[in-house]
């Protein structure tokens, strides 16, 4: 219900902003609509979405593998912090998509090189966020494995686990957007699928309806994305522990 | 069992507590009370070995378990798993037993936040009982809890430490609670101890209501600087 009061709002400020550009280059919702619905009974609309969702699933995959050791070694340990974050510090302020041609001939023009760019997208607030979830774990509770002789790995289990999960969703939810956007740019290399070629293939072909008619199914991508992450948050964590 | 000579813990130049000996015999209950910063919960943690001495030594037995004055249930696990914190599966019979002797069986598969203060810390008792403890060591844990409650858990935790012969060790700054659970009182200022007195109406029935409880309150409040 939220969701379509939402799509509400978004296609009605499309429509006052067609009607008042009155030009090819933004065109009706509707005549768009139109044109997904037609696409979308070719396979082909499928397999672009399916190798979107398979870049950003496994960035996300590949970003949480570093970051979440990374933020437990930081939130853990004083003198490797002094460490680690600086270097994270210094790199996350850097643009890494400028560091595509980089990927691009480190690890080829294929699936690789995208899904890395949106992991090391995804990696640095993952990691920054996990750590200070490690390092906001009351000291209460540490006391408490303490007195009762927890050993290291069912501290981990116990206070620690627990205490990044919330961290990395909210992490994911924040880099998702970000992640989308810098998909469809890495998809405009060497790409024959993928939401990001759909766009920019029409772009070239002067297709505008068709144009949007892709951004609209990234935005959908988007949205399905985030409410399966509150899904999958709701399912790991019970609403009654928070 | 417990055996402490000169002890004292100072953080930086902040004296936290100095020259404190005690010798609690096997079985013993004792209730250390003191003013709000007189010291009793850092010997507390001390004893625990959760803070280190800064002079003088502690000799306790390995198996010692302490129970906060907050519950420190951990919110993210159900009862049960937090009974058993940090003990194999195989413990979870034995968690239910006691939950079933705290009249708190059904609540098993609850979260600490589904639950009242005193049930929180019933099952914060029932965690620090499962480690089968020689000596049990209590932070003013009913401290929060209304009367009622507050007394009553009083009653369980005094019945179940006698009927095993576990060696108890509270601190308290309340005067009734200390008369109540120590058999043996001991006043605490950060300078050490300043007053020890025995409680012969420890084992008495209805202790809470008895002439000579009163009395034994009313020293200990001249003792703590109250009026008597």
């Amino acid at each position: 219900m939220k969701y379509l009061r939402g799509s509400l709002v978004v296609l009605v400020a499309w429509y006052l902003l067609a009607l008042a550009v009155h030009s090819p280059i933004i065109p009706y919702p509707h005549a768009v609509f139109v044109f997904l619905l037609r696409s979308m009974q070719k396979s082909k609309t499928y397999l672009h979405l399916a190798f979107s969702l398979y870049r950003i699933l496994m960035g996300m995959a590949l970003a949480l593998l570093f970051a979440i050791p990374t933020g437990m070694v930081a939130g853990r340990t004083k003198r490797l912090d002094q460490i680690i974050s600086p270097v994270l510090y210094l790199l996350y302020p850097l643009p890494k998509i400028a560091f595509l041609p980089v990927f691009m001939v480190l690890f080829g023009i294929g699936e690789l090189s995208k899904i890395i760019l949106i992991a090391v997208i995804i990696f640095f607030p993952a990691a920054v966020t996990i750590r200070d979830g490690v390092k906001e774990i009351p000291p209460d509770y540490l006391q408490l494995a303490q007195a009762y002789h927890l050993s290291p790995k069912q501290v981990t289990r116990a206070l620690i686990w627990p205490a990044i999960l919330p961290r990395i969703f909210s992490s994911l939810r924040i880099t998702l957007g970000i992640s989308l956007s810098v998909l469809f740019i890495s998809e405009n290399y060497a790409s024959t699928f993928g939401l990001g070629y759909y766009i920019m293939n029409n772009w070239i072909m002067a297709q505008y309806v068709g144009m949007y008619a892709g951004i609209v199914l990234l935005s959908l991508l988007g949205l399905a994305l985030y409410v399966a992450l509150d899904g999958l948050e709701r399912l790991v964590i019970p609403p009654q522990t928070r | 069992m417990l055996s402490i000579k000169d002890a004292g813990l100072r953080y930086g130049s902040k004296v936290a507590f100095s020259n404190f000996s005690l010798e609690v015999e096997e079985g013993g209950m004792v209730s250390i009370i003191g003013t709000s910063g007189s010291g009793k919960t850092s010997l507390l943690y001390a004893i625990a070995s959760l803070l280190p001495l800064s002079e003088g030594s502690i000799s306790a037995p390995e198996q010692c378990s302490i129970m906060f004055q907050q519950d420190r249930l951990l919110p993210w696990m159900r009862v049960i798993d937090n009974v058993i914190l940090g003990l194999p599966k195989q413990m979870r019979k034995e968690g239910e037993q006691l939950l079933s002797l705290m009249g708190l069986l059904e609540r098993r598969e609850s979260y600490p936040k589904q639950l009242s203060g005193g049930e929180r810390q019933r099952i914060a008792l029932a965690r620090s009982l499962i480690r089968n403890p020689r000596l049990l060591l209590l932070d003013e844990p009913f401290a929060s809890l209304d009367e009622q409650t507050r007394e009553r858990l009083q009653d369980e935790v005094k019945t179940y430490v006698r009927e095993r012969g576990i060696t108890l060790l509270m601190v308290t700054h309340s005067i009734k609670e200390a008369v109540f659970m120590g058999e043996r009182i001991v006043v605490m200022t950060p300078g050490g101890i300043s007053h020890e007195t025995a409680n012969p109406y420890h084992g008495v029935g209805d202790l809470r209501s008895s002439i000579e409880a009163f009395a034994l309150e009313r020293e200990l409040r001249s003792h703590l600087g109250g009026k008597a």
